[in-house]
């Protein structure tokens, strides 16, 4: 079933981590909404958060893809509907 | 104890630190420094290839054929581009590779100097990691990690962009903590849960199948991997990266599954009820039509790589681990027994090879002589195409990791240069290296790199005329057009003169065991052309799309 999650993403503050990261989301068209990025205060982090409109399998194959790149620290995924989350 | 050094001395202090004792490169305007400091550090073989992409393949055969890191040397710009196509195909394969390519100083990035390319930006999804290093106070600690990272967990290819100004700053070195340790990641266990699991299915199946891929070979799981499957009597199916994880001939081995499957090995695998697939990711040329791929079997997944694990099939049992480890786990786990009517239905459908294979000018007789002519005791490198099939098919391998190729990215070329890295890593090995007419074509120039740094390979060409995979496609799918499938050669034999070194040309079948014989007794590179028939076909052959159960067996 078709529905909206939010990533949440906790990565290297470098532009490369975020290039790579992004890369993710650009190679599989990844149907993206309200993609920020900013700084975590008090830590050399950056936090990415998206929204994107998928399948719970879609999601999971991103989140796995994201989980292995290097300079990226966790990832959480929250299904708007169920307010369920998923923490590594 | 601290020095002032350049950057392009650290790296090179840092790579024999970390145990690099070869480098296939090619020097230019922007990696001048580092081949400036290379002299200094005698250490470091480098080998001068006759192209960068020759450097990437040639470093990943090193790796392939090692265990170890590989590692290439380019320039920026073209240098740098040149080596994509090796970074791509180490990075489909899971094979450590680290690049070090030169930029244009770092005043002159961003502004299209000449030979500036965001080498960074091109190879970011082809590989692991990537760095653009901008002080040379970071290069000691870069390249560490950057060899750690190729390595550890699932292997792959790592870029370090090094810019001219940063080669030549000096700075104080100090070596970096971890220097000359070996790096070891742990090796991941699996939870008893899951491996239980596994174990319960195995005992209840009444047709389980074993699958092992790359993963086996990278993990060294062999002992292991035969322990599960004589404890279990499940047959064993190798895909085309896995060949040589499991020894030809061993009466549970099956073959090759998948597009060039023998026929009662896809109907192994879509009648099995359990398949245990290790260290494999079930890519479209194993699996055919994902929806009609093993209708009736629970899979037990288990791979390194957690993102594999119900990717492309759905898993009954997923197991994220070391293949060794993880297997040795489940060989524990797992109660004695047997399969013998399950194995007794699977042979019943064994045919042999397709009548094409056998007698003449076949690839089966070639490789029988090659076979004998060797005692089975080499490690063959294939390129990609028709040939490469027939060896998966047809060659005996009987000891680990002796099957080099091209599998994931499938690049034409691949087979001569990746030889060269082959012969560095296993000095004292015969090393094969065959080839079609098209993929010999695009890399021949590296008989020059052999030539020169005395490296040791024979090469064999297959040689049909034409681009035969592709032309097996157009007889298959498109109509018998040959659209720019005939392909012209020189003459080989002349060619190998022209590098001054003995070529062969072998038409019948009569002159095959004189002549391998004499081209693998030689001294040095030789080159052996096969003349085969122009439109031989691989059989069976499942359409692209197909389902595993429907396999072309003979010309249309």
């Amino acid at each position: 079933m078709t529905t909206s999650h939010a990533v949440d993403v906790l990565l290297d503050g470098t532009l490369l981590t975020l290039n790579r990261a992004v890369g993710v989301l650009r190679r599989r068209n990844v149907a993206v909404e309200r993609l920020t990025v900013h700084p975590c205060a008090g830590s050399d982090a950056s936090r990415l958060t998206f929204a994107m409109t998928a399948d719970a399998a879609t999601v999971d194959r991103v989140v796995q893809q994201f989980r292995k790149i290097v300079g990226v620290r966790a990832v959480e995924t929250t299904t708007n509907d169920s307010n369920t989350e998923e923490q590594t | 104890m601290s020095e002032n050094l350049s950057g392009a001395q650290i790296i090179c202090r840092t790579l024999i630190d970390a145990g690099v004792d070869v480098l296939f490169g090619y020097p230019g305007g922007a990696i001048m420094p580092f081949y400036h400091a290379l002299p200094e550090y005698p250490q470091l073989r480098h080998i001068l290839v006759r192209h960068e992409q020759a450097a990437a393949h040639a470093a990943d055969g090193y790796a392939r054929a090692s265990g170890r890191v590989g590692v290439c040397i380019a320039t920026s710009g073209p240098g740098a581009t040149n080596l994509v196509t090796g970074l791509a195909t180490a990075h489909m394969d899971s094979s450590p590779v680290v690049a070090i390519t030169g930029q244009v100083s770092r005043p002159m990035i961003g502004r299209d100097a000449f030979q500036e390319t965001d080498i960074i930006g091109i190879t970011l999804p082809i590989t692991k990691q990537n760095y653009l290093v901008q002080d040379a106070a970071e290069l000691a600690d870069v390249v560490m990690e950057a060899l750690a990272v190729a390595q550890d967990g699932r292997p792959g290819p790592v870029l370090i962009d090094v810019p001219k100004d940063v080669q030549n700053q000096k700075v104080e070195y100090t070596p970096p903590a971890g220097v000359g340790a070996q790096h070891a990641a742990p090796l991941s266990k699996a939870g008893d849960d899951a491996v239980q699991r596994a174990a319960d299915l195995i005992a209840a199946a009444q047709r389980p199948l074993m699958m092992i891929g790359h993963g086996v070979i990278l993990a060294n799981a062999y002992t292991e991997v035969r322990a599960l499957a004589e404890r279990t009597g499940m047959p064993v199916i190798t895909t085309l990266l896995g060949i040589s994880a499991f020894p030809e001939g061993h009466p549970l081995h099956l073959g090759m599954p998948g597009m060039h499957g023998e026929v009662h090995v896809n109907r192994a695998i879509q009648r099995a009820d359990v398949i245990v697939a290790i260290g494999l990711r079930f890519d479209d040329r194993v699996t055919g039509n994902l929806a009609k791929f093993a209708p009736r079997a629970q899979i037990v997944h288990i791979d390194l790589d957690r993102s594999e694990i119900g990717r492309n099939v759905p898993t009954a049992v997923g197991i994220v681990g070391d293949a060794a480890v993880v297997t040795r786990q489940l060989v524990a786990a797992t109660a004695a027994r047997r399969c013998d009517a399950w194995r007794a239905e699977i042979d019943a459908h064994r045919r042999p090879p397709d009548a094409s294979f056998r007698g003449g000018m076949s690839p089966e007789t070639i490789l029988t002589a090659i076979r004998d002519a060797t005692g089975g005791e080499c490690t063959i490198v294939t390129d990609v195409g028709q040939h490469q099939m027939w060896v998966a098919k047809l060659f005996p391998y009987r000891r680990p990791n002796t099957h080099i190729t091209s599998g994931g990215l499938g690049t034409m070329g691949f087979a001569v240069p990746a030889a060269m890295g082959v012969h560095l890593a296993r000095p004292g090995e015969t090393v094969w290296a065959i080839s079609g007419d098209g993929g010999f074509q695009m890399n021949m120039a590296e008989m020059a790199t052999m030539v020169q740094e005395g490296l040791t390979v024979k090469l064999a060409v297959f040689n049909n005329g034409y681009l035969g995979m592709v032309r097996q496609w157009q007889q298959f799918f498109h109509g018998k057009r040959y659209s720019s499938t005939p392909i012209w050669s020189p003459d080989y034999v002349k060619l190998a003169e022209a590098y001054g070194i003995p070529g062969y040309r072998v038409q019948h079948a009569s002159e095959l065991t004189d002549v391998v014989g004499r081209a693998n007794a030689v001294q040095g590179p030789t080159l052996v052309e096969f003349v085969i028939e122009q439109e031989a076909n691989v059989f069976p052959m499942i359409p692209p799309g197909g389902s595993l159960s429907e396999p072309i067996e003979a010309a249309v």
